[in-house]
């Protein structure tokens, strides 16, 4: 399985290097949050990696090879995992070899929030149409952002009780069981995913 | 004699195709061929040997062992090549390689590179840039570089030409002479496996018609040819399909005895090639 996650970076080492530049381009305009650059720099390796994947020869050669479904799959969400810690470590070193602020605070954030994306969008590109996944992605993204704030709001004034509850705890606390929620969605998506992946007909 | 895979009874059912109640054994040592038109379910079947895709019903086993407890065992033991590209197709083949060779305990590297040698392949060039023919020999070179005791194939020679067929098929051949090693291949230009196959079996419309070795079928079969007054409703029954043609007829038997009894000297007799039994069966299923 250690040898699906080396595939991917044997597949994108081009797409790595790239992943540098894009990173110091937001590190050195500095007009971006650096919770927003730590995110972006998380989901791009997973997301293109899915590209790559959703081609039926990809799926008809890796099923070929000794390998099971399970593991598979296993080897998508690890490997995700893996580049969020690659993509948040270089992350933290740009910002901090270029003498920009950025805070644990801000690492919880966007952990949590990509490991929340990934868990809805790996999931949705083993059931959508090969060719349909980014489109689909970008506009379920539109529409999210377009619904959820006002519905945040919404929701925070009509519930006052659970918003004084939430503010009333610890930031350590409130960052950690973000991430914890943010872990359980993943395994839940894992789970889902596998269930998907093993029905599926090459 | 060892099967080396085994199909029992099995269906799969898509909409609008089925594949239903094959039974299929694949022998140790020996070269399979596996024909049928197009769309009669090669490929179906081949997916199912391979866990691609699972049967509604039926049993698959590959070496004895089933897919559900040892599907990793089972791949480990199989080389594949199937009729388009599956490889990465920007990569070069160095890549490939070594994105392919970690999966198998018993990768070869000294014998992934007398192939590369052999077939002059170039490693640092991207996949999709290789010729069809040269796609075929990478997929070959990495299908036989980790010992694997048996080759599927799916239509290899589509899309090749016929010097590169022929030696493609002496390079089976020569991959044969160890005598461990089993290849399965589905084509459909019957010509190769007169060359090469021991065992031919035949596939329409989603049912195996046979799995015979090339001797009994060449034994079993005639072509059978006549003017059209010799046919009626009892002599007809000695055939498997009826070609009439303003000229004669000319017709697929099963019973070659029966045909010899009832028509004599007033027909002429020959062998049938695969090529007849595939037009006369795929005919044959309709009209009578």
């Amino acid at each position: 399985m250690f040898n699906l996650i080396r595939r991917d970076f044997i597949l994108q080492k081009w797409q790595l290097l790239l992943l540098i530049f894009i990173v110091l381009f937001f590190v050195l305009i500095d007009r971006q949050h650096p919770a927003f650059i730590f995110l972006l720099a998380s989901v791009i390796i997973p997301i293109n990696t899915l590209a790559n994947d959703e081609k039926a020869e990809t799926n008809i050669l890796l099923n070929s090879l000794p390998y099971t479904r399970t593991e598979i799959i296993a080897s998508r969400y690890l490997g995700s995992i893996v580049f969020i810690i690659l993509a948040t470590g270089v992350t933290s070193i740009l910002l901090y070899v270029f003498n920009k602020p950025f805070s644990i605070t801000d690492i919880a954030i966007s952990s949590s929030l990509a490991l929340l994306l990934l868990s809805f969008y790996l999931p949705m590109s083993y059931i959508i149409k090969p060719g349909y996944n980014f489109p689909v992605a970008l506009i379920s993204f539109l529409i999210l952002s377009g619904i959820v704030p006002p519905m945040v709001s919404y929701l925070s004034e009509k519930f006052t009780s659970f918003t004084d509850f939430i503010l009333k705890l610890s930031v350590p606390t409130l960052y950690t069981s973000a991430l914890l929620l943010g872990l359980a969605f993943y395994g839940t998506s894992w789970c889902i995913s596998s269930l998907i992946y093993r029905r599926k007909a090459f | 004699m060892e099967n080396v895979v085994e199909l029992t009874n099995v269906t799969k059912e898509f909409k609008d195709f089925s594949v239903k109640n094959i039974d299929l054994q694949v022998k140790r040592g020996f070269v399979h061929g596996f024909i049928g038109a197009n769309g009669a379910g090669k490929s179906t079947t081949i997916k199912m040997m391979m866990n691609l895709l699972q049967p509604d019903a039926g049993e698959v086993k590959v070496f004895g062992m089933d897919y559900k407890t040892h599907e990793k065992a089972i791949k480990e033991r199989i080389g594949f090549v199937y009729d388009g590209n599956v490889f990465y197709e920007g990569l070069h083949l160095k890549d490939i390689k070594r994105i392919v060779a970690p999966a198998y305990k018993h990768w070869d590297n000294a014998l992934f590179s007398q192939y590369v040698e052999q077939f002059e392949l170039p490693l640092n060039k991207a996949i999709k840039n290789f010729s069809k023919g040269m796609q075929m020999k990478a997929s070959l070179a990495i299908a036989l570089s980790h010992h694997a005791e048996l080759i599927i194939m799916d239509e290899p020679t589509a899309g090749l030409d016929p010097i590169f067929r022929r030696e493609l098929l002496g390079l089976l051949q020569e991959i044969m002479l160890d005598g461990s090693r089993t290849i399965f291949f589905s084509t459909h230009i019957t010509t190769d496996l007169n060359r090469i196959a021991d065992y031919i079996a035949f596939i329409n419309r989603g049912k195996l018609v046979f799995n015979n070795s090339i001797h009994d079928i060449t034994e079993n079969y005639a072509l059978v040819k006549g003017r059209t007054e010799l046919l009626d409703r009892d002599t007809e029954k000695a055939f498997v399909h009826i070609n009439r043609l303003s000229t004669g007829f000319e017709a697929l038997t099963e019973n070659v005895t029966a045909v010899e009894n009832t028509f004599g000297d007033s027909v002429v007799i020959e062998q049938a090639t695969l090529e007849d039994i595939m037009f006369h069966m795929k005919g044959g299923m309709q009209h009578v």
